[in-house]
């Protein structure tokens, strides 16, 4: 297991968004976070990577205890994070915006640079245009490509098909399948068919408490679970957003 | 106005807008990156031209006073940043009560060391006098701070564009929480930037002094008034606007003073509410809130 | 102990659960209802046991400067806006009333027409500076009425025909002001009701709006509460108090010169607030008195040990303490003992950064 969450709880000022998240993450493969709005997803990733730490509860990353460590510490022991937003810096370049993630300049980090602009076409072709200047899509694959020319462990990816047209949503698709040879990936997502086209396992989050976890391909058979916390009747079509 | 007053009131002016310059672009550089309206900022620049004074009185040499200058205002900057704004970010009205009370303490304690009233300070020597062509009179000194001004803020501009450390503020003003999330340590980014800004405030302090003849303990909040005008002119946060503001509000005070002196500030309040009316978060102003 | 500022999703219930904060207070009165008006006594019974003119000089600076500060507090402490030009309408009561009375004569009528005079003229002045600076982000206000204040310190200096710049003028105040016992007694009166007019207005409708716009300004803003409009409003209400106040200290000096304009006296007003405790009204008296009894103290102690001349000095690390570390002053820190924290206006501190952008680095808002 490569990340576990134990008993997690958080509370962001007078409001206590988790109350008890419990899951872990095998290495090498998507773990899907399902649930419904405000179900505390994001808070669950935020809280992952120190930006609201938990107040109670551990956190493990390699076995070792990383809750209550700065962002950034967190960052560097190899936890990559894109935002639900994708918080894409729009006054810097494209090229600025990876840089800007890159530590050294060694070989190894070139090297994933190049894999990046493989996986991305489209931003090699812009990298000189401004963050600000880009669609939702390519910002979007921005994003992630900021987080994967880190040397990452796990990278957790927030809502990356929200707001995005069907066809984005099948490139992205396609270069989740590609990143998930090279790292372990927590994925929030409310896109049923893009959580289970990529994902292996899923965890359910409802209410700042974890519900449910296991193999995605099981989920899929289990209409009631589906029903009851995502609100997804999979007869009234594959793509429907719960929520 | 002939054309040699006309050319005199413009280097004053432009002259006045790079001190000014020095004061609102850390200031706004400041709030942008921390969402900290530093009040302590007039009183870096009020310490800087006090250690000018002394240093200059004690040395003789100028360009000593103007480096000790920086580094006393790069080192009470950093003082400050850690002592008290770090223990409240995110907290708007803390922050500028807590630097307010930074403010209070350091004009306090320059009063109680160098005394409440004005100290007359002397152009160095070296930099004394005027050129004359034709008509035209040109005061050393003023084109000296024209100069350095210059010098400083395209320095500030290539290190802002140029280097790592520039891309990291340029990113940590739009989202500081991002920054931190690809594992940069943005509270080293926070205290190098309040360090470098109180010492370009510092900076401007010093250079001040000569130019207006005296350093007196009101000159912070003075001055500070000024860099306010100027950042609400420029927009909050924007180089480029700092810039712009501080030669539009350092050339309009020059070109009043002349005309009718009592109305300088008037006119430099005027255009602010002219911009703010206009365009609320100033000219280069990003956004809403 | 450590300050504890509410996270960025503000006090929960303010809003969730209307009237909540009225029945707080009004638990708070029923244990402390009597206190306010015991001070209240005891400062009505002092004439009877001193007659020095000293010690009503002192309190009748000490209760007009509380006014003043108290008028800052419904800023600070109970719309979350820091203002650096609240000295102006300070200083635009005093003149007017010293102006009035010196050109016309020592009638209660002109003083009547003074009083009115300085309500119209702040209401405008807040009209202008709210509508320029309050559109964009809070701490534009701070500036803004830096340079508003700046430019009026600058017309009483250079508009000597009429000011007699910083070496100002004095005037006659209606003969019955003249009598030091009966001035102490009416300030005291003037005192009381503006405590009693603002807090009527803080636990009025538009002071509950108010107060929920320092908590969560997004959140009333949702709600359908014209933000800007209420702001404006507690800016109208602070100003007309401050010009009020402004009145009673110019009729106690008979005298008036820049130093009504000057921003020292905001900075006192913010000192007085914040040491007393901002969000609670009574703060600024407490403030007040103990800055001003202070200061009169440690100046007659000045002629033995300079330094003390530099009081400012000790307030000002006091405070930069209390904002720190103690975000409800003293009266904050009090109530908190006795009634448990978290309660009062002010010991939930002051109303966090709205553009949660800025707080990113230490915790920053979710999203879930």
């Amino acid at each position: 297991m490569i990340l576990e969450l134990k008993q997690v709880k958080t509370h962001i000022g007078q409001f206590r968004i988790l109350q008890d998240i419990t899951f872990a993450v095998p290495e090498g493969k998507v773990t899907v976070i399902l649930g419904r709005n405000g179900a505390g997803k994001t808070t669950t990733l935020r809280s992952i990577m120190g930006l609201t730490p938990p107040t109670e509860g551990e956190i493990l990353l390699d076995g070792k205890r990383i809750e209550g460590l700065p962002p950034h510490v967190i960052a560097r022991k190899g936890v990559g994070f894109v935002p639900e937003d994708q918080a894409v810096f729009s006054a810097l370049t494209v090229n600025e915006n990876l840089r800007l993630a890159m530590r050294g300049r060694d070989q190894s980090a070139e090297e994933r640079l190049t894999f990046v602009l493989d996986v991305f076409p489209d931003l090699k072709e812009k990298l000189s245009r401004k963050g600000g200047g880009l669609s939702g899509g390519q910002k979007q694959m921005l994003a992630i490509g900021r987080a994967l020319v880190r040397d990452n462990r796990v990278l957790l990816v927030d809502e990356p098909s929200k707001g995005l047209a069907p066809i984005m949503v099948e490139k992205l698709a396609r270069a989740l399948r590609v990143i998930k040879d090279q790292t372990t990936v927590v994925l929030v997502e409310q896109n049923f068919a893009l959580a289970s086209a990529v994902g292996e396992r899923y965890v359910i989050i409802d209410d700042g408490h974890t519900v449910r976890e296991g193999i995605l391909c099981e989920l899929e058979q289990d209409r009631e679970l589906l029903r009851r916390y995502l609100g997804i009747s999979p007869a009234n079509g594959e793509r429907g957003r719960a929520g | 106005m002939g054309m040699g007053t006309f050319v005199n009131l413009t280097v004053n002016g432009l002259s006045t807008g790079m001190m000014i310059f020095l004061l609102a672009s850390g200031l706004s550089l400041i709030f942008g990156l921390m969402g900290v309206l530093n009040f302590a900022h007039g009183s870096l620049f009020m310490l800087g031209g006090y250690t000018g004074v002394v240093v200059f009185a004690h040395s003789g040499s100028f360009i000593l006073a103007l480096v000790s200058a920086m580094l006393v205002g790069l080192l009470v900057g950093w003082v400050v940043e850690r002592l008290t704004v770090r223990r409240v970010y995110g907290n708007a009205i803390a922050q500028i009560l807590v630097t307010t009370g930074v403010m209070i303490v350091l004009n306090e304690l320059v009063k109680a060391v160098f005394g409440p009233d004005i100290i007359a300070t002397p152009v160095p020597p070296l930099l004394a006098g005027s050129w004359a062509i034709g008509s035209v009179i040109l005061i050393k000194y003023r084109l000296f701070t024209l100069a350095v001004g210059l010098v400083v803020a395209v320095a500030v501009h290539l290190l802002l564009t140029k280097t790592r450390l520039g891309m990291v503020v340029r990113a940590g003003v739009e989202n500081p929480e991002m920054v931190q999330a690809l594992g940069i340590n943005i509270r080293q980014v926070f205290s190098l930037v309040f360090a470098f800004g109180a010492a370009l405030a510092a900076l401007g302090g010093v250079m001040m002094a000569p130019a207006v003849g005296a350093v007196n303990p009101d000159m912070g909040l003075q001055n500070q008034m000024l860099a306010f005008i100027v950042v609400v002119i420029g927009g909050m946060g924007s180089f480029l606007g700092s810039a712009l503001g501080s030669i539009l509000v350092g050339l309009a005070g020059a070109y009043t003073a002349w005309f009718l002196p009592e109305a300088s500030l008037a006119v430099n309040v005027l255009l602010m509410a002219v911009v703010l009316l206009l365009r609320p978060n100033g000219l280069f102003g990003m956004g809403g809130e | 102990m450590r300050a504890e500022w509410p996270g960025p999703s503000g006090w929960r219930g303010l809003l969730g659960r209307p009237g909540h904060y009225g029945w707080q207070e009004a638990k708070g009165l029923s244990l402390a209802s009597g206190l306010p008006w015991l001070v209240v006594l005891i400062l009505a019974a002092l004439p009877l046991l001193i007659s020095s003119y000293a010690v009503f000089n002192l309190m009748d600076q000490i209760l007009i400067l509380g006014v003043f500060a108290m008028s800052y507090d419904i800023l600070l402490g109970y719309t979350g806006i820091v203002s650096f030009g609240h000295v102006l309408f300070f200083g635009t009561g005093a003149y007017t009333v010293a102006i009035i009375l010196k050109h016309t004569g020592p009638g209660l009528g002109f003083l009547l027409l003074a009083v009115f005079g300085t309500v119209l003229i702040s209401l405008v002045i807040s009209l202008v500076i709210g509508y320029l600076s309050l559109r964009v982000k809070d701490v534009y206000y701070a500036m803004i009425t830096l340079a508003f204040a700046e430019l009026f310190a600058i017309i009483a200096e250079k508009w000597r025909a009429v000011t007699n710049g910083s070496d100002g003028f004095s005037f006659s105040i209606p003969h019955f002001l003249e009598d030091p016992t009966l001035f102490y007694y009416l300030i005291l009166v003037f005192a009381v009701l503006t405590v009693i007019l603002v807090r009527r207005f803080i636990h009025s409708p538009t002071g509950r709006v108010l107060l929920s716009i320092r908590e969560n300004e997004k959140r009333a803003e949702f709600l359908g509460y014209n933000v800007i409009r209420f702001k404006l409003i507690s800016t109208l209400v602070a100003g007309v108090v401050a010009g009020l106040a402004g009145i009673a200290w110019a009729l106690q000096q008979a005298f008036v010169s820049t130093g009504v304009m000057a921003t020292d006296k905001t900075i006192d007003a913010l000192l007085m607030t914040t040491i007393g405790g901002t969000g609670t009204l009574y703060g600024a008296f407490i403030g007040s008195g103990l800055t001003n009894f202070a200061s009169d103290r440690l100046s007659s102690l000045a002629e033995h040990y300079p330094l003390l001349q530099r009081w400012h000095l000790i307030f000002g690390l006091l405070y930069i303490l209390i904002v720190l570390f103690f975000p409800g002053g003293i009266l904050g820190f009090f109530r908190g003992k006795r009634w448990g924290r978290g309660h009062g206006a002010a010991e939930r501190g002051y109303r966090r950064v709205k553009g949660e952008r800025a707080d990113g680095p230490v915790n920053g808002g979710g999203k879930d």
